[in-house]
């Protein structure tokens, strides 16, 4: 009794803060509140008797002929369906419509009663949501797709040191799918001299929150170990939270082996200008013990093989310095027109003299080029010699000058061991001895370097073929 | 015959000989015939399924080529008439089915007696010199409207928000509902439905049939209606007083007695 002096239904009904509407069996709308007549725009009479499908878009009305209404009335219910309802001035005010259907004691449809919510805010909110959500989405894929163009690898990992991303280079370096991150198949491509200590350093981040960089050995698809250069840190969100670990592998394999090839030079180089060294001292010492006695007959004998020793120390650091200066772009070309057969002519008289081997010359006498002169001495005498040296069992070392269409190509061939295939191509690099063995034979390597650098100087090409067992042939061309 | 019985969820039910086939309309089940039914159990044999995808239908039957186009859903009709070896039925087929019942009558005449089409429509979409109440984009708008309310609003945005597109909550919403069909499935038959053309279909119709016609209905509007009726050889044409597009769920009772009229007559 007190209940229906304090509530009045209809004005609840009236003001609610939802749209309240009953549509007859036929889908009139019999009763409207005066929230959704607000909302809408309307006047109660505009409504009145009219069908509610008359408020949706064309697409809208089918919707709701085929799903809303059969639904709302065999069903007895609707719930949350979306749909935009039009105001009077043509807006759309996009809505949830729930409905019950009301039935009479013979189960007779008599309404369907739908409650209305509008959904404005929250379709913005959750266009938002969407918009950050998609925008998020393109920034990671943009994220991957560069960690996947980088020729290194890249990784990520959970603050308690789980991988949980791997770019596209960890993929094809070991062979397998980005959800090969367990640690134990990471520990498996690791060098096993390298997996204690890489394990213990890790484990000492993980507790600092330190980043770390290691040298260690990953073994490629093939089974081949390379250097690695590992990276790790930690990276903080803006809220100081602890996000991930971002790491990378950098290749430093070929790093690694110039270092290596760069000490095993300086060893070579110490070596090398010790043994003249050495010899030097020895024969001052003599000549020292004889300097009361400057007449005696070995002191020519001496003086000479001091001077050799000198010349070969001369040679070497000479080759030293022209490596140096090449490595530092500046060697620099005096050009003049000479004949090259007769550069051939007087360098092979020089060698004649006190050797016994061979040497052929073949070829247009007349050929004449612009090169420098004393540059062109120096990669003759290092092929020629080269030849000599390393095919010391070959009595005989042909050198061809011919014309070609391009300018001039010389040829040095020798009947030798040859060069194994493997070998070829890198002869031409600095520091690089085709035998391990160094100590067979003489040398810093630099020759052949020196050589290809003058000559890429001048324009043209350098090379080298060779057959195992038969011989090599080395040629250059210079243009015309 | 079993198979067809799970595969389409066919029911039978009634006391009389003569059977009436009762087909659902797109986006519903057998169930939208609950109000009407029982009008004719007592003196005809009832004969109720869904189509394969839709309602209570084994979904693992489902084949999106076979069911790429009308005839597929008007095969399901001739498989139940075999499975049940049903002669001389009568089909009541509401919008969407009233194709798929003259299709399947114009295969295999000797099955049927009569039909009633309830909102047919032979084409949905305008074109040259026939008005079929639609234009492309008002589809679109209802393809969009049917993603957006599957599972009402908040199931739909929950999983494109929260990116979880196993949808768990699928499950439950199709054993509990009315309209149980597969989202895509629905999709599907949407597209087959609205993108068909029958128009040429229409003249081959041997069984006599009644074109119930409502008042403003807006999937098959007055014109379609006339439209069937001017083209389909035998048909009668009768507009009801029922609102939409559903006068078996409307307005029963007319529905009834505008079918029990033309079927009892011979």
């Amino acid at each position: 009794m007190a209940g229906q002096a304090i509530i009045d239904l209809e004005e609840l009904y009236q003001q609610a803060p939802c749209g309240y509407f009953s549509l007859s069996p036929s889908g009139h709308i019999m009763k409207i509140n005066r929230t959704l007549l607000d909302w809408l725009g309307y006047e109660q009479a505009e409504l009145l008797d009219h069908k509610f499908s008359g408020l949706l878009s064309k697409g809208g009305q089918m919707h709701f002929e085929m799903f809303f209404w059969p639904m709302a009335t065999v069903n007895k219910g609707v719930k949350e369906f979306s749909y935009e309802v039009l105001k009077k001035n043509g807006e759309g005010l996009p809505v949830l419509l729930n409905a019950s259907a009301k039935l009479d004691q013979s189960k007779r449809l008599v309404a369907v009663n739908v409650v209305l919510t509008d959904i404005t805010e929250r379709k913005s909110f959750e266009k938002e949501l969407l918009l950050s959500k998609k925008s998020a989405e393109n920034e990671h894929k943009r994220l991957q797709f560069m960690a996947d163009l980088v020729p290194e690898i890249i990784w990520t990992a959970t603050p308690d040191g789980y991988i949980d991303y791997v770019n596209a280079r960890f993929c094809q370096y070991f062979d397998c799918n980005g959800q090969d991150t367990r640690v134990s198949f990471i520990m498996s491509k690791v060098h096993a001299d390298d997996r204690r200590a890489l394990l213990a350093d890790w484990r000492a981040s993980m507790r600092t929150g330190e980043a770390f960089e290691k040298r260690i050995r990953l073994v490629d698809r093939d089974g081949l170990y390379e250097w690695h250069l590992l990276k790790a840190a930690l990276f903080l969100d803006e809220e100081g939270q602890l996000t991930n670990w971002f790491g990378s592998c950098a290749n430093i394999q070929q790093h690694v082996l110039d270092m290596k090839k760069k000490d095993d030079f300086i060893n070579i180089a110490s070596h090398e200008l010790k043994t003249p060294i050495t010899s030097l001292k020895g024969l001052l010492q003599i000549l020292d013990r004889m300097k009361g006695d400057l007449s005696n007959k070995m002191v020519p004998g001496l003086i000479d093989k001091s001077n050799r020793n000198v010349n070969r120390i001369n040679n070497l650091v000479a080759d030293l310095l022209n490596a140096s200066q090449l490595n530092d772009g500046q060697l620099h070309l005096n050009k003049s027109q000479f004949n090259f057969a007769e550069l051939i002519g007087d360098y092979v008289h020089h060698i004649r003299i006190d050797r016994q081997y061979e040497i052929i010359t073949e070829g247009d006498r007349s050929i004449t080029v612009l090169a420098d002169e004393g540059r062109m001495e120096q990669v003759l005498s290092n092929l020629i010699t080269n030849a000599i040296k390393y095919a010391p069992d070959s009595m005989q070392i042909v050198i061809r000058l011919s014309r070609t269409p391009q300018g001039i190509l010389l040829e040095i061939v020798d009947s030798g061991p040859g060069i194994p295939p493997e070998k070829l191509p890198h002869l031409f690099e600095r520091y690089y001895q085709v035998s391990s063995q160094s100590a067979q034979y003489s040398g810093l390597g630099l020759g052949l370097y020196i050589c290809a650098e003058i000559i890429r100087k001048h324009g043209g090409e350098i090379g080298a073929q060779s057959v195992l067992g038969e011989g090599s042939t080395f040629w250059f061309t210079l243009p015309a | 015959m079993d198979a067809i019985i799970k595969r389409n969820n066919v029911n039978v039910i009634g006391n009389g000989e003569q059977v009436i086939l009762f087909a659902h309309g797109f986006g519903c089940d057998q169930h939208a015939w609950k109000f009407v039914i029982d009008a004719f159990t007592e003196d005809y044999k009832v004969v109720l399924f869904d189509y394969t995808g839709s309602g209570r239908s084994d979904l693992s039957q489902y084949d999106p080529a076979k069911y790429s186009n009308i005839d597929g859903y008007a095969q399901d009709i001739l498989d139940v008439c075999q499975a049940l070896d049903l002669r001389n039925v009568i089909f009541v087929g509401h919008s969407v089915s009233s194709m798929t019942g003259i299709l399947a009558a114009i295969r295999h005449p000797e099955y049927f007696v009569k039909l009633v089409l309830i909102g047919p429509s032979p084409r949905y979409l305008n074109t040259e010199n026939y008005t079929g109440g639609f234009e492309q984009k008002d589809l679109e708008v209802l393809f969009e409207f049917m993603e957006n309310n599957y599972l009402g609003w908040s199931s739909a945005m929950a999983p494109a928000i929260m990116g979880n597109s196993d949808r768990p909550e699928l499950g439950e919403f199709l054993t509990g509902s009315f309209c149980s069909t597969d989202p895509d499935v629905a999709r599907d038959f949407a597209r087959v439905t609205f993108m068909s053309d029958n128009r040429a279909d229409l003249s081959k119709l041997t069984v006599p049939s009644l074109t119930l016609q409502c008042s403003n209905d807006i999937i098959a509007p007055l014109a379609v209606g006339e439209y069937v009726h001017r083209h389909t050889p035998g048909n009668e044409f009768l507009r009801l007083n029922a609102a939409g597009h559903c006068p078996h769920i409307s307005e029963p009772e007319e529905t009834i007695a505008a079918i029990r009229a033309f079927i009892q007559r011979n």
